[in-house]
């Protein structure tokens, strides 16, 4: 599976919702992800990507679409 | 010997606006001198801490040095070693200062601890923020000079905002391009007024002029529905004390940006429309944003990362709760250890919870109607949530009921 | 270019809000007399503004207001208040009420130096509690709340060495207000040593004086009329005519209604708000060792007097009692408040003030005090019972002679027996 689709599917077991439609949508303005859903998806990115993001690194504003993740995952591997 | 506190009078702003110009022309000129901005920092924070306040300067100068130990050792050590025990030790280390003037006049009644000053609390932030991205790996390199830049940057020393050290050294680093400078200079002679407009004038109105009539009032009532002191002029003081308070602080923090955007720095802001929230969640969002955000991301989201990282508790609903349990108490208690700001603390960790549920409820029936009543219910409901949140943390329910 | 012009856009609002603040508060603006009807809020409200400021206050008496100056008592609003009594009747007087809680004979010796040349060869009621007179004296904190810095640069710039001026002085350096400005401390300091104001000093005060008194006029007149219209409803329960007789039927049946929750003969209300429960247990016996017989207060009211007696003030000097019971209760003296007023009126009678109204014996009467130690409905109405022909016609002018002794620690010390 590629990245792309582990991170629709890490977001979809998470929030519940579907991302795949709209992968430029801002994922903290719709409330669809706020920061308990955020340590979550940094937990599960660490399991299935293998990839450390600390806490501090994790600015909003370069992650809050599903496309910025799939991007910021893709350069971290 | 002179003593100014910070955006206090006319002359603080003469001044400021004097001793600042040289800067000015500088970044106009794309030119940044460090050395007249440092001097200048200097004797501000001399201006503040001088005069009738020196016990105060003595604190921060030991304050400071203190800090530039731990975290200068924390950073020497983490360069090598990065075990847990060490990491939490710095942290405790670093708040210790912060929780001796917190819990001092708990302990004896009416006494001010002598290592606390104008602040303490804002500069505790920015350390311990410190040693946790020492910790992350985003800080790697400590130097002393650039972070007690960082640490005693004068606009917001006294009441914040709470910057971050990345962002603030990449604004300092550099000088803003002209074009980019001008907007700052544009913003910050509009938010200088708007402060002027909220701290001066509706601040005024609502804290010196109204507030005495309706706290003078609500305790005439004070036998009031069976000796509970719930009266209508109780409910005018919960309104009055709340826009005192956003306008008294939001008026402060638009002159600690703008003065910060003169320097070429952008200071983030410290509102975003509060009283305009949605819920509770979107409260924190937009009221007193730095302080919320530190807290969520130096507290919420690393406690909820312990928990779920060590499998501590399984159900993450259990999860969220009990780390907006130990958010909010905590700064419940930063705010002052007496009863009516950890019930603060208490209270908002209750509204959150039950806003979550309300939540997860929306989202399990999509078919709720959704309009602008319902957002005009839900803004409603939320600003009377806040205000009286507002009313047990201005004290006033201590004098009503206790005094 | 552009970046010029963007330059002048954000600096022009900022060039010319600079420009409007200067000409409203730097440029001497007359904006005219208050209207009367500010005039008359004015007069009742208990404004701390008011209090310190000066337009109105002096307008006022130029109009032929009388100031009443005193303490806490001046709020007890009830029907028998002298300012509902003077507007019901239209006496041909109308007080002007000067004082709340904690301001003290050397607060008012301040707030009036500006107002002082109007009140020549007028009149004036001075109601002096003896609880003023504490071993510490005014408040600090009191003092800072009530400190006018407009009628204090006033006093300043027209002070004349005295052994009055400079114990003034003194008692001001003491004030933590006194170090709110490090130019005119300087000068106070110069004042309290005998010596002239330097003309550096007098060019500062001066300019700083042009703009509170600006300031002053513009905020003075935002008044509120809370006040006056509590009077005027209280107005509706007096009767008819201005009789003895009536109002004293009227002011034992509104006592009779205000009080009976308690055995002091206090006001329901205030029982409630500030006794009830432990404050009243805590209370007992806790007054026993109060002493008003020696105080700097006794030098800070004949700072008044010396005022009173260089501008040919007629003064009537009223002294209230406490409410028996209550010091009865809380163990305060009889014995100790006798001497004081002994003391008080000593001062006042050796140096030709003779117009004094003493209270002190009537603390046991009903309906005499609204609570513990402040006057109400029969309280008012002995008082106004004096105070009504004092002020409704003409006095033979009044002689003083003012003794310097009375500044001395030897008489805040004295216990004259």
């Amino acid at each position: 599976m590629d990245t792309k689709q582990t991170i629709i599917a890490i977001l979809q077991d998470i929030t519940g919702a579907d991302v795949s439609d709209d992968l430029d949508q801002n994922i903290f303005d719709s409330g669809l992800v706020d920061s308990m859903a955020t340590v979550e998806m940094l937990l599960e990115l660490q399991d299935q990507c293998g990839i450390d993001v600390p806490i501090s690194e994790f600015d909003r504003n370069q992650w809050n679409t599903p496309n910025k993740i799939i991007e910021k995952v893709a350069s971290m591997q | 010997m002179v003593n100014l506190q910070p955006y206090a009078s006319p002359s603080y702003f003469i001044i400021i606006g004097l001793c600042l110009l040289p800067i000015i022309v500088g970044l106009y000129h794309g030119k940044r001198f460090v050395a007249y901005e440092t001097l200048f920092s200097l004797v501000f924070i001399v201006l503040t801490f001088g005069g009738d306040h020196w016990h105060q300067g003595v604190a921060l100068i030991g304050y400071v040095l203190y800090q530039l130990l731990i975290v200068g050792g924390y950073a020497r050590y983490r360069r090598r070693n990065n075990q847990t025990s060490v990491f939490v030790a710095a942290v405790v280390v670093a708040i210790v200062p912060l929780v001796v003037v917190k819990v001092t006049p708990a302990i004896q009644v009416g006494s001010q601890s002598l290592l606390g000053f104008l602040g303490i609390s804002y500069l505790t932030f920015k350390a311990v923020q410190m040693v946790m991205e020492l910790r992350d790996g985003t800080i790697k390199a400590f130097q002393p000079l650039p972070f007690l830049r960082f640490l005693l940057f004068f606009p917001t020393i006294s009441s914040g905002p709470i910057d971050r050290y990345r962002r603030f050294e990449k604004d300092y680093r550099t000088a803003p391009e002209r074009a980019k400078y001008l907007q700052l200079l544009n913003k910050a002679v509009f938010y200088l007024f708007l402060g002027f407009l909220y701290k001066f004038v509706l601040g005024y109105i609502f804290g010196k002029l109204l507030l005495p009539e309706v706290a003078h009032a609500a305790l005439l009532q004070r036998a009031a529905f069976f000796h509970t002191g719930l009266s209508l002029p109780l409910l005018g003081y919960m309104y009055t004390y709340s826009m005192y308070l956003f306008f008294d602080f939001a008026g402060y923090s638009l002159f600690a940006v703008a003065i910060s955007y003169l320097m070429g720095i952008e200071t983030p802001m410290n509102f975003n429309r509060p009283f305009a929230a949605h819920n509770i969640k979107d409260f924190w969002n937009r009221w007193h944003m730095t302080l919320s955000f530190w807290f969520r991301d130096f507290i919420f989201m690393r406690f909820t990362f312990f928990l779920m990282k060590h499998k501590l508790v399984k159900n993450r609903v259990r999860i969220s709760q009990c780390a907006y349990l130990v958010n909010f108490l905590i700064m419940g208690f930063w705010h002052g250890v007496t009863w009516f700001y950890i019930v603060y603390g208490l209270f908002h960790a209750s509204a959150i919870i039950i806003n979550d549920y309300w939540l997860r409820f929306k989202k399990r029936h999509q078919g709720l109607p959704h309009n602008r009543w319902t957002e005009g219910l839900a803004i409603f409901t939320t600003f009377n949530i806040v205000c009286f949140s507002f009313l047990i943390f201005s004290g006033f329910l201590n004098v009503l009921w206790f005094k | 270019m552009n970046a010029h012009k963007t330059i002048w856009q954000i600096i022009g609002p900022v060039i010319v809000a600079v420009a409007l603040v200067a000409v409203v508060f730097i440029v001497p603006q007359g904006f005219g007399n208050v209207s009367k009807q500010t005039e008359q809020k004015a007069a009742v409200s208990l404004s701390t503004n008011v209090f310190k400021g000066n337009k109105i206050k002096s307008q006022a008496i130029d109009d032929g207001y009388v100031p009443f100056i005193g303490s806490s008592e001046l709020s007890r609003m009830d029907p028998l208040h002298p300012s509902v009594l003077a507007t019901k009747y239209h006496r041909s007087y109308q007080p002007f009420l000067l004082g709340k809680p904690g301001t003290q004979s050397l607060v008012h010796y301040f707030a009036l130096s500006g107002v002082m040349r109007h009140l020549k060869n007028r009149k004036v009621v001075f109601i002096v509690s003896p609880q003023w007179f504490t071993k510490q004296g005014q408040m600090p904190t009191a003092f800072d709340y009530y400190y006018s810095p407009l009628e204090t640069i006033h006093w300043l710039t027209h002070a004349h060495d005295s052994v009055a001026t400079r114990y003034a002085a003194q008692r001001l350096l003491t004030m933590p207000s006194a170090s709110s400005d490090r130019i005119m401390k300087a000068a106070i300091t110069n004042v309290a040593a005998g010596k002239a104001i330097t003309s550096g000093q007098r060019t500062y005060l001066t300019t700083k004086e042009k703009l509170l008194v600006n300031a002053d006029d513009l905020y003075s007149r935002l008044v509120s009329g809370r006040r006056l219209r509590h009077i005027q409803q209280a107005e509706r329960q007096l009767p008819a005519h201005d009789s003895t007789a009536q109002l004293t039927k009227v002011a034992n049946r509104l006592g009779a209604q205000a009080t009976g929750n308690n055995r002091f003969g206090v006001k329901d209300s205030f029982y409630n708000l500030r006794l009830r429960g432990h404050n009243v247990q805590n209370l007992r016996q806790a007054e026993r060792n109060f002493n008003y017989t020696q105080s700097p207060e006794y030098s800070d009211m004949e700072l008044l007097l010396s005022q009173f007696a260089k501008y040919h003030v007629q003064v009537m000097v009223v002294i209230p009692p406490v409410n028996h019971k209550w010091a009865k209760y809380t163990g305060l003296s009889d014995k100790m408040y006798a001497q004081t007023d002994h003391k008080i009126k000593t001062q006042l009678q050796s140096q030709g003030f003779t117009h004094i109204v003493d209270l002190t014996h009537d603390g046991g009467q009903k309906y005499f005090m609204e609570d513990t130690i402040h006057l109400g409905w029969r309280g008012w109405l002995k008082m106004d019972q004096q105070v009504k022909p004092f002020l409704s016609r003409k006095q033979p002018a009044a002689h003083y002679r003012i003794q310097n002794r009375f500044f001395s620690r030897t008489w805040q010390l004295s216990q004259n027996k």
